[in-house]
């Protein structure tokens, strides 16, 4: 079920209201019915990937157990852990990466010689939100592991916790001790988060409809065609799926930390306005940060950070990067992705500047941005949209004839919608989402920060009048981050 | 609780009126002048309606529109007499034009090109060639005082029908309540128009508002027919085009087709060559053209393609009128 449909619209009042009116009497009813509606939810796309849902929640939930059970056991609760990871790696691995590794096998066999026809690749669907709900299972048996909680004894929390519908299929990546310990604890109908939840959910669906759905078609006819387009053509589409991209998945992220918010739970923060970042490193703090936050902990802290020579953080800095690009997909364009963000990442992190913008934002305590700063931030979103070539082209061939295009015929034409809009719309649209992120780039969750309420109104209005102005129905309305 | 859902609720319906001063505000909706079937039982507008008609969902076609006494959009009134000179061009939307100021349509573009002559242009969405053959007759008095009769065809989807019958379902269904409260509510016509609205008319309609159909973009891809099924439709059209020339008439002394060489069939303009029905191919000179001659948004023709059009139909009007 994808958040903007007409079955959303009348699922979320639906579950909203049995879970508020109905339900709010016991707090393992709340968690049934969240259950429940997370299925419906899941199960809306394609119900027979719920088991894979199911065995993943009764498999770490038992893992949970025996890790705990054999605390003072390294051996046989790392043991345990292992067997935890390996099996949402298996689970991975056999839906997401199986075809990828037999094709790049056979291209292997293939450079050397070899010519071998494949009778293994299998048509395998891949399920949708796999790679975040594995990592969230993974997470709570690390958690038990490195003794950061206790593993619950209720298997209905758990599978709350595994399924839970507004961040099921595309994050934020929750790790157990933030969200399990709220869906453990009885829930009170709070107005003022509930509000502000809602406020969340407009703010996504706006960069959801009006900025991500609008560009797209833009983006894929420069993308699909791009041979037949210029130089300028071509930077103004990657220039676009940056804006889009972002758009989508922060959108997404946004709607579903305010869904939370009106079932009375907290999500982290999955994007701190990434375009204003000054550094590469600093992109990393802002752009889908649950992920981030995921492989710090799990990955880079365990093979010793930075904490270790600088030859050995750089390694595992490329090994941080190249996992991630793997992470989004079994293609080699998304590992080459990871790569380039390593490389861009190293320098800052020799120099020593990978923490320096950690607590602050740009024009923190001024009202427009330092000169210094805006070429920073300009730098740094070149540097990010270079790489999106990698990300958004399906193979490495294309991505580099992309690039090679724009050095090779570097020239100007203007462009046309491949539907007819006015270009300018979207360039006007743009300037004015990039002010208005600007405006409030100091709170990601409040994006209506403003103390009259008159203007807070107008907002509103204003916001979904754009949804009505930029809305096509012509437009495949998934979400991006869906395939990953 | 009841705070929320109160506070939500109000909001709601604030940002709703809101959102309606804004479509109103800035023209965003659509008007479409009512439809009726007349005491002839043919299918046009209701007369004395004027307005603006306005393409997609942020105004990328704006054009005035002025429904004249016999219900067509039109610079003038139709009033022919046997002393004037008169040409009628009968169409669909593309002859309604509403996609270009009535003061600018094609009917004016001939006019401004041939002295002394007055163009009637009797379009409406949604004619096929049943429509236009049944109007011309049901019209007989009328077009009998019209000196030329130009029929556009458009070859690929006009000649379904062998016959007539005058659309009440579609008329009645526009003058249902239903849509008399979309057409009062312009934030719904707006709404309607770009897509938004469209679950709710396929659950008000019996079908899955759940299922999602992505039309065009990515997946507009054409079916090829085979020549066998294209041969087959040739054979089709043809025999309606005849049946529909036995059972209204066919002034074939003044009256042409418009059509386009590149979307019509060589078999049906064989056909009209052996049986001298005369036709105005417009393909030559919309290939030569070196601006777009239809509207980016929308595949009716733009200013350019009207111009165009008019330049033809002018050309083949001085060559038959009598000095």
């Amino acid at each position: 079920m994808l958040f903007n449909s007409l079955e959303f619209l009348l699922f979320l009042p639906t579950v909203f209201i049995l879970y508020w009116f109905v339900f709010n009497k016991n707090i393992k009813h709340q968690n049934i019915l969240i259950i429940i509606s997370s299925y419906i939810f899941y199960g809306w796309w394609d119900w027979r990937f719920l088991f894979l849902i199911i065995l993943s929640t009764l498999v770490d939930f038992i893992i949970g157990q025996q890790i705990f059970k054999h605390r003072d056991s390294p051996k046989k609760s790392k043991y345990w852990l292992s067997f935890s990871v390996l099996f949402n790696l298996a689970l991975l691995g056999f839906f997401k990466y199986y075809n990828f590794f037999i094709d790049s096998y056979i291209d292997l066999l293939a450079s050397i010689g070899y010519d071998v026809k494949s009778p293994w690749i299998l048509s395998v669907l891949l399920p949708v939100g796999i790679s975040f709900y594995t990592f969230q299972t993974m997470s709570y048996s690390f958690d038990v592991y490195y003794k950061k909680i206790s593993p619950t004894k209720d298997l209905i929390s758990f599978a709350t916790f595994v399924a839970f519908f507004p961040q099921l299929v595309a994050g934020p990546i929750e790790r157990a001790s933030n969200l399990l310990s709220q869906i453990t604890t009885e829930r009170k109908f709070n107005y003022g988060r509930a509000v502000s939840g809602v406020k969340l959910i407009l703010w996504g669906f706006f960069k959801k409809l009006v900025i991500a759905d609008s560009i797209a078609p833009i983006v894929d006819d420069i993308f699909n065609n791009y041979t037949e387009h210029t130089a300028s053509t071509l930077i103004l589409g990657v220039c676009l799926f940056s804006f889009q991209v972002y758009g989508d998945f922060s959108g997404y992220s946004d709607i579903a930390i305010g869904t939370a918010k009106l079932f009375g739970i907290e999500l982290m923060s999955n994007f701190k306005f990434p375009n204003f970042s000054r550094n590469v490193a600093e992109y990393w703090q802002r752009w889908h940060v649950s992920l981030s936050t995921w492989f710090r902990h799990y990955l880079y802290i365990p093979m010793g950070g930075s904490k270790v020579s600088k030859l050995k953080s750089v390694r595992n800095i490329c090994v941080i990067f190249l996992v991630s690009g793997f992470w989004h997909g079994a293609n080699w364009t998304f590992i080459f992705w990871g790569g380039l963000h390593a490389l861009f990442y190293i320098p800052v992190f020799l120099m020593g500047r990978n923490r320096i913008y950690a607590d602050n934002v740009i024009g923190q305590n001024t009202l427009l941005p330092s000169l210094k700063e805006l070429l920073m931030v300009f730098w740094t979103f070149v540097l990010v949209t270079f790489s999106r070539i990698f990300f958004r082209s399906p193979s490495l061939t294309d991505s580099f004839n992309y690039i090679d295009r724009i050095y090779s015929n570097f020239s100007y034409s203007a462009y046309t919608h491949p539907m007819g809009y006015r270009m300018t719309d979207f360039y006007i649209l743009l300037a004015l989402f990039t002010l208005y992120e600007y405006l409030i780039r100091k709170d990601e969750r409040n994006p209506f920060k403003f103390k009259s309420k008159g203007v807070r109104f107008f907002v509103y209005s204003a916001m979904i009048l754009g949804m009505l102005l930029f809305y096509d129905d012509n437009v495949n309305r998934s979400f991006i981050y869906f395939q990953f | 609780m009841k705070k929320f859902i109160g506070t939500t609720a109000l909001y709601i319906l604030l940002i709703l009126l809101m959102l309606e001063l804004a479509v109103r505000a800035f023209h965003l909706y659509t008007v479409d002048p009512p439809r009726f079937i007349d005491d002839h039982g043919v299918e046009k507008r209701v007369p004395h309606h004027n307005g603006y008609a306005v393409t997609g969902n942020r105004k990328q076609n704006f054009s005035e529109f002025n429904i004249n006494k016999s219900g067509f959009n039109s610079h003038r009134e139709f009033n022919p007499s046997a002393t004037k000179y008169e040409i009628a061009i009968v169409g669909d939307s593309y002859i309604e034009g509403f996609h270009q100021d009535f003061q600018n349509s094609i009917g004016k573009k001939i006019e401004e090109k041939i002295a002394g002559i007055e163009v009637y242009q009797y379009g409406y969405a949604g004619y096929d060639f049943a429509n236009q053959m049944h109007l011309v007759y049901a019209y007989q008095d009328t077009f009998n005082l019209i000196d030329e009769i130009i029929l556009y065809l458009n070859y690929e989807n006009d000649l379904e029908r062998d016959s007539y019958t005058p659309n009440t379902e579609r008329i009645q269904m526009l003058s249902s309540t239903i849509f008399k409260i979309r057409d009062q509510i312009k934030l719904l016509s707006y709404g309607s128009k770009i897509g938004v609205l469209e679950p709710f008319k396929k659950l008000a309609t019996g079908k899955n508002p759940f299922k999602t159909d992505i039309t065009a973009y990515q997946s507009n891809e054409i079916q090829e027919e085979t020549e066998a099924e294209k041969l087959e439709r040739d054979k089709r059209y043809i025999a309606n085009f005849q049946n529909l020339i036995k059972l209204y008439g066919f002034d074939k002394s003044k009256t042409t087709l418009l059509l386009d060489a590149r979307k019509t069939s060589n078999i049906f303009l064989e056909f009209c060559d052996q049986n001298q029905i005369k036709y105005i191919d417009f393909s030559e000179s919309f290939k030569k053209s070196k601006k777009p001659t239809n509207l980016i948004y929308d595949m009716h023709w733009n200013d350019h393609g009207r111009e165009l059009i008019a330049e033809i139909i002018a050309n083949y009007i001085r060559q038959k009128k009598p000095h």
